[in-house]
């Protein structure tokens, strides 16, 4: 069966491939036919009387081929040949032609008596002229159908972050930008209109100059031409398999005509930590911790009053010294400068640019550092009037170490961690002891088996090396006027060497005498994609087909060595062979991607268009039985502004209504994961000793029926202009559905599997965008602002028959929730919306006025209240409920521009509505007897009962007070309401102050530019949030796990200062 | 015309070259194993196998099990209250399942000649160990759990075709008797230099046990006790095991293989869960995670008074620190930590030491109990088992009668039984085994009433079975009574 469908299908590449052969074939026909249907025109007008002929050229007195030369209120017109000639018969009362061509204004001409007509054309400055990038070709912004948001890359430039993923917070409506920590050179998760997906990925694909799969954070800002973000399926189903999550379209910076320029920028600033938790000093520490050990009064024979853990001498000397503040121990103010460098220029046949950039960047957290060096060339070659070639090619080295911190380093034991635990460790501890040796937690209070934070961040050795190269050539060939054929390679490979070691003074390293691992491994993606572009104007119609076939490989290897047992442990890791216990692991995976795929677009009058786009991709990884899926689409708009009952009310100048729907898929699982798999790495030491026994374990079951996610998408939009374009308007709803869902399925564990990867379960998404620009004002004083929010929907339609599925949230050390036992924080449920959090409610602490309620459910006064839900009585597992969203109402930007002769000042406010995050660091900073939170100084006693922290309640006064009757309050695990808070906020993202320098001022010092500016990133931001930023999301790798904040890495606050300059 | 031909064969070679460079959709797997092509050798069965024991080492693992986790409810242990809750245990369910299905897979390569031509006699060891594990696993299941999914090799793939029955405990005993039996007649007595493999003497003690556990609760089928008298002195007569006649020597490195222990969990001493400080006192340095039920302790401290086993199993005291003194006030589990590893591997978190599934102590009070029971009243060979573990407690010779430590004469049936059970509480203390007398002896009223009163409406006859994971319960349609299957 299966090997018949493959038959089947390799018969349809055949079939798609002759409709290829035979369409470039039949160039010359083509040509003939052209120069026929255009003889048939000025047969038609063989009756007018006279001829008019002329050139069309741009401002360069180039030739513009194509050109639309059309009679004035009618239809009847020609196209410009390849010299840009034309030749037209008109009507002896003939007054006007117009003369169009894509990204150019639009001209009429005055004939008058002339029959010989040259026209210079000039390029169209307004942004609906503009030409965009669409995916496989370019299209004027005016022409459409679809939802693509478009940024500058000027406007990336100046972000601190030197992250462009970043630079896209708050540009676009519906697109979400988290940077989930702030770790240097750390991840960025980029959501359009939110999320589909449950187990794959929802971050979008990144195209860079057509090559598609690229990494948007490794680019340097400044090479950045413009980026397009394409949103509804009709822009996007033509990415397949690979477009549901939406689409951004990156274009490079490449050379133009001209004398050489050279530009220079210089950046310089620090970084610093935002806010700090507010925790307690030594001496109210230690009397923390005696008043809570004073209420472990263990009930053996007698009662036994435990003795305390400090001295009052000891906390008099606490109250003086005020002890360690373990925050200022692992953060520190931190540097961050780039340089950049480019030279660009060209003749008429050749256009070159060569881009250097330099990062390095400290980040606030010790012992952690990001560099980037990147040099990206390339050229363009004009070898005749109809092929032309160019190449690129973009070399990019980082490095980064960041200590492990938070939960994620899974190769490192939880407990020696630092963000989360250093502001654990009471400041009753001194970072080093009386030999000078990293102090060890005491017992008898807070986590004695921890590890002492600043060991922990500071000792690691880890280094990560990437070095990325992008190297990417095309080949175009114009073969018939209007048809041209690109042949485009490229390929991307990243071979990475990650270096750790930890010594005899981390956690980890004491306990194995010294371990690390020395890792690397190689990334390659190669594409190769063939795009046959056919553009005809005939009269009004305009058609652009386009056919592509293209094949996609994407390999990747590696191999891990482990060793640990160090004799001497300073050599660490480069001295493996002193190891004593040294462990491999390798691996290899490919993926292969073969598709197919054309787009019709069609335009009438300039009033009426529409596009259609189909796709098959045929994928490697989906199972035996489904490796080919096909994506349509199609659109339509109409614009409103060319009918006349519009353009006479002379308020739009521009008024379009679009529609679209589509289907696109996401294939973001691993090769192989249709296949049953038995794994390594399952050892046990038969022996008795260290030396383990290789075992291996089934740990996966096959699934041959295992195939995309598909994603249906509708939109219906409308863009407005008014006064001139002084104020525009984009409005876009949309509705996704997204069903077999890649997912987990989970089995019964007897099966020997908890889960089985599946095509289960159904999403829906609805959501609203809307932005709104504008040019206030204009002249001396100019003001421009952009305004845009969104906000969706997300929910679970069906689960494939489940009724939830649970997400781990902790790795469970100590804080008292996980998937087992059923005592997840999200779960996902039909009917439900993504990010719901379940939990018991708390209201507050029993008042001493309540002591009877409380009684009821065998509460002390002092005792957390908790709401019960079905009032039975009982506070259990019956009383979970939704205690929090994690998905926002609606995100915003609102980006304004003012100018005034040389100064320019910029910011950008960014923020979101009524998300919540569950805070999981507080749960041990708040509980009694090891936490450091100064809200335990606000706990309940008799004389401060107006407070949501419960008191210390002494364990014989609570059994002696309900003896003989069974516990009412059964709140198993930390799933408290307590814990959530609300992480809407609005933010100072980044406001720029720039001079630019009067050109009198800079010619005199031989420069053709000089530009100053000073930049704060994360100025200010509101909110009610007491973590170290609202803007986390420590479990980055799942959207259904979003709205948890545990040891993320916090986001820093930024001062930078620039200069820019051109020669 | 010229130069179109020349684009027009530019184009052809270039579509030309997309035709011809298709790449193949069909997935080569490098660097890969799927069932399809592993349980080829020997040595392949034997990392399946060994793969098996590195799941149960997960929940079973020390420290990280006893103290915290899935046999923390018995009386023992602080912070044990004898009430299983929703939930409970679960891991055990899973990793034992899971080690099933690697064991299966074995046996089913066994079965398809996938192994065919190798060594007669290693195959049969191979596959002796395979039914020994696999009996070991369902052993575990069957007595926290209850009735259970039967998977054997034949079982046709769960995942694809759902089980939706539990078969009845008296049928998964069945299968027990037999793979062990099975195991009995294919291992060998030693293993060389892989001490930490099940040998013969392993599955004649673990099959003695299970005849006993058949003869009490909850299948009651007293027959039994006759098979586990005899299985026991199978075992005894062959002389391969023995008792260490010191106390404080069982537990030393040099007799983690023999002659007492007979299979035990091992691990490396870097495995992170078994940091030896979750077992001892502040006072120690240690983290004081697992310690011992004050009242549990004082009962064992006031019946044998001087009891030198009592300072070879507990932490009565440090550096003449008394227990009363320490922080925590209560005792500790020496079982884990010094002397029975080094200073310096406790300095640096490590531990190699053992926890024993089967020692030859608790044979010989298997032995012991059966004997007493099969014949209706405790006979000569009953008494001389029972006194013998008495006598090493006290460090006498074992096979010199010692009217202080002996066990009194002429006790009737019950008598003695309740005293086998109270030894195997001393001497099997913090070995994981004291849950499964609980059970099968039904103690949970008496010892409610004994060391948790606050707790007795809680503690019901529903607590003698964990409850199956809460999915799992849902597909087999069934859970154990006294739990809920909720959100």
């Amino acid at each position: 069966m299966n090997k018949h469908l493959l038959k089947k299908n390799s018969r349809a590449y055949c079939c798609m491939l002759i409709c290829l052969l035979s369409v470039t074939g039949s160039a010359t026909t083509v040509l003939a036919t052209e120069a026929r249907l255009v003889n048939h025109v000025s047969a038609k007008a063989a009756r007018f009387d006279k001829v008019i002929s002329g050139r069309v050229v741009d401002e360069n007195n180039q030739a513009l081929p194509g050109s639309n030369v059309v009679i004035k209120g009618t239809t009847v017109g020609t196209t410009a040949d390849a010299d840009g000639k034309f030749s037209l018969s008109v009507p002896d009362d003939t007054q006007t032609l117009v003369v169009t061509y894509i990204g150019y204004a639009v001209q009429e001409i005055t004939i008058g008596n002339r029959t010989e007509i040259n026209i210079s054309l000039q390029p169209d400055l307004s942004t609906l002229n503009e030409v965009i990038v669409v995916g496989y070709g370019e299209q004027r912004k005016s022409d459409l159908t679809g939802s693509i948001t478009s940024v500058k890359g000027e406007d990336l430039a100046q972000l601190p972050t030197q992250k462009v993923g970043e630079a896209l917070q708050g540009r676009a409506a519906g697109v979400m930008v988290l940077s989930p920590s702030g770790q240097p050179g750390g991840p960025t998760t980029i959501r359009i209109r939110g999320m589909n997906s449950i187990n794959g990925s929802n971050q979008p694909l990144i195209v860079i100059d057509g090559l598609q799969g690229g990494d948007i954070n490794s680019l340097n800002p400044n090479d950045v031409e413009s980026m397009e973000i394409l949103k509804d399926a009709s822009a996007t189903a033509i990415y397949g398999s690979q477009g549901a999550n939406g689409v951004i379209l990156i274009t490079t910076k490449r050379g133009k005509k001209g004398a050489p320029t050279i530009n220079y920028t210089y950046t310089v600033g620090v970084q610093q930590l935002r806010k700090k938790l507010d925790l307690m000093d030594a001496g109210d520490f230690a009397r923390s911790i005696n008043d809570n050990k004073a209420t472990l009064n263990q009930p053996g024979s007698d009662v036994i009053v435990p003795t305390p853990v400090f001295t009052d001498a000891q906390i008099a000397q606490y109250d003086k010294s005020k002890g360690t503040d373990w925050q200022n121990e692992i953060y520190r103010t931190a540097p961050i400068q780039t340089h950049q460098l480019s030279i660009s220029g060209g003749s008429d046949n050749v256009q070159y640019l060569v881009s250097t950039g330099y990062l390095n960047q400290k980040g606030i957290l010790i012992n952690s550092a990001f560099q980037r060096f990147s040099l990206r060339a390339n050229v363009n070659v004009d070898i005749t009037k109809w092929a032309k070639f160019g190449v690129s090619w973009a070399g990019i080295k980082e490095k980064g170490n960041t200590p492990p911190f938070g939960e994620g380093a899974s190769d490192i034991d939880p407990l020696g961690q630092v963000v989360s635990l250093a502001p654990r460790w009471g400041a009753v501890i001194p970072v080093y002891d009386e030999l000078g040796n990293y102090s060890r937690h005491p017992s008898g209070f807070g986590e004695p088996n921890s590890w002492n934070p600043v060991a922990s961040g500071r000792e690691p050795f880890i280094e990560n090396n990437t070095m990325r190269n992008n190297l990417n050539l095309y080949l175009d060939f114009k073969i018939a006027k209007g048809l041209t054929f690109r042949v485009t390679g490229g390929a991307v490979t990243a071979n990475r060497d990650n270096y750790r070691y930890l010594n005899q003074k981390t956690l980890d390293g004491f306990k194995k005498s010294g371990t690390g691992y020395v890792n690397a491994s190689e990334y390659a993606r190669y594409q190769n994609s063939n795009i046959l572009t056919y553009d005809k104007h005939l009269g009004q119609h305009h058609f652009t087909v386009t056919a592509v076939a293209e094949q996609q490989v994407e390999i990747n290897r590696g191999s891990t060595t482990n060793a640990s047992g160090f004799l001497v442990d300073g050599a660490g890791i480069f001295d493996l062979g002193g190891a004593t216990t040294l462990t491999a692991s390798s691996l290899s995976t490919k993926r292969v991607i073969n598709s197919y795929l054309g787009r019709v677009n069609y335009s009438f009058g300039e009033k009426y268009l529409l596009t259609a786009s189909y796709r098959a991709d045929g994928s490697s990884v989906f199972g035996a039985n489904n490796k080919w899926g096909y994506f349509p689409s199609v659109s339509a708009a109409w614009k409103l502004s060319e009918e006349s009952f519009i353009r006479d009310l002379g308020v739009f100048s521009d008024l379009k209504v679009r529609g679209s729907w589509g289907i696109t898929g996401n294939q973001s699982i691993s090769p192989y994961a249709t296949l049953a798999q038995i794994a390594s790495g399952y050892n046990y030491p038969y022996t008795g000793g260290d030396v383990t026994d290789i075992g291996f374990s089934i740990i996966r079951a096959a699934n041959p029926n295992l195939k995309w996610e598909s994603t249906t998408q509708s939109d219906l939009g409308l863009d407005m202009g008014l006064f001139n374009g002084r104020l525009t308007a984009t409005f876009d709803y949309y509705v996704r559905t997204t069903k077999d869902l890649l997912m987990s399925r989970q089995l019964p564990t007897y099966t020997g599997f908890s889960s089985i990867i599946d095509n289960v379960g159904k999403t829906q998404n609805k959501g609203l965008e809307l932005t709104i620009g504008g040019d206030p004002l204009v002249g001396d004083f100019k003001w421009n602002t952009s305004f845009n929010i969104s906000g969706y929907r997300a929910h679970v339609v069906d689960l494939g028959g489940l009724e939830q599925l649970p997400f781990r949230t902790t790795t469970g050390a100590g804080y008292g929730f996980s998937t087992n036992n059923n005592t997840a924080l999200l779960y996902l449920k039909p009917g439900h919306e993504f990010g719901e959090m379940t939990g018991w409610i708390s209201e507050g602490t029993w008042k001493s006025s309540e002591a009877d309620e409380a009684a009821k459910y065998a509460q002390l006064p002092g005792d957390i209240k908790y709401k019960d839900v079905n009032k039975d009585g009982f506070i259990n597992r019956q009383d979970l409920t939704i205690i929090g969203h994690a998905v926002p109402n609606f995100i915003f930007g609102f980006n304004n521009r003012f100018s005034y002769k040389g100064f320019d000042l910029n910011f950008l406010i960014t923020g979101t509505q009524g998300n919540d995050l569950f805070n999981v660091n507080r749960i041990r900073l708040e509980r009694p007897g090891e936490g450091t939170s100064t809200a335990l100084l606000d706990r309940w006693t008799p004389d401060n009962q107006n407070t949501d922290v419960p008191a210390f309640i002494s364990q014989s006064t609570r059994k002696s007070s309900f003896v003989g009757v069974p516990a009412k309050v059964s709140v198993t695990d930390t799933r408290v309401s307590r814990w959530v808070e609300d992480a809407s906020y609005v933010r100072l993202k980044n406001i720029t102050l720039a001079y630019t320098f009067p050109g009198m001022t800079t010619s005199k010092l031989g420069v053709k530019r000089l530009r100053t500016y000073v930049t704060a990133a994360n100025l200010f931001t509101i909110t009610k949030y007491t973590g170290y930023d609202p803007e986390v999301s420590s479990f980055n790798s799942s959207d259904a796990r979003l709205g948890v904040d545990f040891g993320s890495y916090p986001t820093s606050r930024s001062f930078i200062f620039g200069i820019d300059l051109s020669f | 015309m010229k130069k179109n031909f020349i684009k027009f064969y530019l184009g052809l070679f270039a579509i030309a070259g997309v035709a011809f460079s298709c790449q193949d959709l069909d997935e080569k797997p490098e660097g890969f194993v799927n069932p399809g092509n592993f349980y080829a050798t020997i040595a392949q069965g034997e990392a399946a196998l060994t793969g098996s024991m590195e799941a149960l080492w997960n929940a079973w693992g020390p420290g990280y099990s006893y103290g915290y986790g899935n046999f923390i409810q018995d009386d023992q242990l602080l912070d044990g209250d004898l009430n299983i809750g929703n939930g409970f245990g679960g891991d055990l369910w899973s990793q034992h399942y899971l080690a099933i299905n690697n064991i299966n897979g074995v046996l089913r390569g066994i079965k398809k000649g996938s192994l065919a031509g190798v060594d007669e006699a290693e195959l049969a060891q191979l596959a002796g160990q395979a039914h020994y594990l696999r009996a070991y696993n369902y052993f575990a299941l069957v007595r926290l759990f209850g009735d259970l999914p039967l998977i054997t090799e034949d079982t046709p793939d769960p995942v694809v075709t759902p089980i939706k029955t539990r078969t009845p405990v008296a049928d998964v005993y069945a299968l027990i008797e037999s793979d062990f039996l099975f195991a009995i007649d294919n291992l060998p007595t030693s293993w060389g230099g892989e001490p930490g493999k099940p040998t013969k003497g392993a599955a004649q003690a673990l099959l003695a046990k299970a005849y006993l556990t058949m003869a009490t609760a909850p299948l009651n089928k007293t027959e039994n006790y006759a098979k586990a008298r005899d299985m026991a002195k199978a075992l005894m007569d062959a002389g391969t095991y023995s008792l260490v006649p010191k106390v404080g020597d069982v537990f030393m490195p040099e007799n983690k293989f023999g002659p007492e222990n007979i299979w035990s969990f091992v691990s490396t001493s870097d495995d992170v869960t078994t940091d030896p400080q979750i077992w001892t006192p502040e006072i120690m340095d240690g983290w004081g995670d697992a310690s011992i039920d004050v009242l549990w302790a004082e009962n064992w401290l006031d019946k044998r008074p001087d009891e030198p086993r009592q300072d070879a199993y507990l932490i009565l005291e440090y550096d003449g620190t008394p227990w009363e003194e320490f922080t925590e006030q209560r005792p500790f589990i020496r079982k884990y930590v010094m002397p029975y590893i080094t200073d310096d591997q406790y300095n640096n978190l490590q531990s190699t030491s053992i926890t024993p599934i089967i020692r030859y102590a608790d044979v010989v009070l298997i032995y012991a109990e059966a004997e007493n029971m099969a014949a209706g009243g405790p006979t000569p060979a009953a008494y001389d088992a029972l006194n013998s573990i008495r006598r090493r407690a006290y460090d006498l010779p074992l096979n010199v009668a010692n009217v202080t430590v002996d066990l009194a004469l002429g006790l009737s049936k019950e008598a003695f039984d309740k005293a086998v059970i109270e030894e195997r509480d001393f001497e099997l203390c913090l070995e994981y085994d004291r849950w499964f007398d609980i059970i099968r002896k039904r103690l949970l009223n008496e010892l409610a009433t004994k060391y948790h009163p606050e707790n007795i409406g809680n503690v019901t006859d529903d607590d003698y079975l964990y409850p199956i994971p809460d999915f799992d319960a849902k597909i087999l349609g069934s859970q154990n009574p006294g739990y809920t299957t909720e959100n």
